[in-house]
């Protein structure tokens, strides 16, 4: 990633906060709302592959975490292990840069992502992690993610288009290099 | 590699902030965040709290539709229009409730505005329009006007965080009933829409019924006599071995506008 990428990211990221702080935050739902950090950073994985997925994932769960009362660098351990993950999916055979594979990921991605949050809050002692509501929370979130993902995509497919034509509808062959 | 490297990095911050110092600093770039984020919150929140109340209005139209598109059009606008009148009423009640709260005694209060619904899907805090610019600072109570609704637990220079009753994290110890027939316990949360949950009881139990209050008691977290919740079930397992005592908050904190902060501190 480039220094343009990176501004990029930065705007998006700082739009995603405020977009999830001063609205996202209001649309509860048996008190969970949906969550649009935890997408982009799977959105990051989807779009960028693996290794950049865990460090704009890193990125984003640092920029969350500043607004969590949860313990600091919480969100960016998720969101490093779901940027990862989501980005091991472009590994495997068919059309790696498909919208519509790349937005399916990104959803998945945001449910396992809200599942593993939980479980390593849950190792760090916080309250309220992995119980009933906790399945609502995922619930929520995956339902909110079939809304925001699209857009979380295209936001991230945005950003790394700088620096890698690839995902910017020029798929990459088969068994190729995802970066240049 | 990077992923390696990553995830160190991400436990090395995790750690820092177990760590006095860096926590400090990291809470002040949070506050600092929370200071610059709060006038959007603040300006989303009065745009949609009355648009919401109008559309609420004009969706429950539909036992009224008139014959023809003008007349229902008309309507609609009254309706809304009631609608935002309603809210407006509502608000002033609201406020006016706080003017005269009968339970805070001599204790001086800070009027505030819920900013923010929880950031956390997990735990359940609000974030009110006070902040240590205002006197508001961590530890003091906050209450509306029919009762606790939690404790400040992190306050920014404009905004404070409010931990409800209902986390799972709030314990209180509470008093009900009066003379001979008066007990106390401690009430905690059980997250989202659950009832307090309460237990450890010191004499009899409280009625179905029965309001609880703040005790006072448990390490003077909060002032005595602040009505908490009213008890809705007691039940006592075969053998009278278990006891579970159910208590809804007083305090409707899922619509909770306006709320008062207490300048009281607990005692060391």
């Amino acid at each position: 990633m480039n220094l343009r990428s990176w501004t990029r990211l930065a705007l998006v990221a700082l739009v995603a906060l405020v977009a999830q702080v001063s609205v996202l935050d209001q649309v509860v739902v048996h008190g969970a709302h949906p969550d649009v950090l935890v997408l982009l950073a799977a959105a990051g994985g989807a779009v960028a592959g693996s290794q950049r997925g865990a460090m704009i994932g890193f990125v984003i769960g640092l920029v969350a975490d500043l607004v969590l009362p949860t313990p600091y660098g919480l969100s960016a351990l998720t969101f490093v292990l779901v940027g990862f993950a989501a980005g091991a999916v472009r590994a495997l055979p068919g059309e790696r840069s498909s919208r519509g594979l790349q937005v399916a990921t990104c959803v998945a991605g945001g449910a396992a992502g809200t599942v593993f949050f939980e479980a390593l809050g849950d190792l760090l002692g916080q309250p309220g992690m992995l119980d009933r509501q906790g399945a609502v929370v995922m619930l929520v979130v995956t339902v909110g993610a079939l809304v925001l993902a699209a857009p979380a995509v295209e936001a991230l497919r945005w950003v790394v288009s700088g620096a890698d034509r690839s995902v910017t509808g020029h798929a990459v062959p088969s068994g190729g290099s995802a970066t240049r | 590699m990077t992923l390696l490297m990553l995830v160190l990095a991400s436990i090395t911050v995790l750690t820092l902030d177990y760590h006095g110092e860096v926590s400090h600093g990291i809470t002040h770039v949070r506050n600092g965040v929370r200071d610059v984020l709060a006038p959007i919150q603040r300006g989303i929140a009065a745009a949609l709290h009355p648009i919401g109340d109008a559309f609420a209005g004009a969706f429950h139209y539909g036992a009224l539709q008139s014959e023809n598109r003008r007349l229902e059009q008309q309507l609609g606008s009254l309706q809304a229009a009631q609608a935002e009148r309603a809210f407006a009423a509502r608000q002033a009640q609201s406020v006016l409730a706080l003017a005269g709260l009968p339970f805070v005694a001599n204790i001086s209060t800070t009027p505030a505005e819920v900013i923010s619904a929880p950031t956390s899907n997990f735990q359940y805090l609000l974030e009110i329009d006070k902040g240590t610019g205002s006197g508001v600072g961590p530890r003091m109570p906050v209450v509306s006007g029919r009762g606790l609704v939690g404790t400040v637990t992190g306050a920014s220079g404009s905004t404070a965080t409010v931990r409800l009753v209902t986390d799972k994290s709030s314990s209180i110890g509470v008093t009900f009933g009066t003379g001979r027939r008066s007990g106390s316990a401690i009430a905690g949360g059980q997250g989202y829409g659950e009832p307090l949950l309460v237990q450890q009881f010191s004499g009899p139990l409280p009625s179905v019924g029965e309001t609880v209050f703040s005790s006072g008691t448990d390490g003077g977290a909060y002032p005595a006599g602040i009505p908490i919740a009213r008890v809705t079930s007691v039940k006592v397992a075969a053998g009278g071995l278990t006891t579970t005592v159910a208590a809804e908050p007083l305090v409707d904190l899922g619509t909770i506008q306006y709320v008062s902060v207490l300048e009281w501190l607990p005692q060391p």
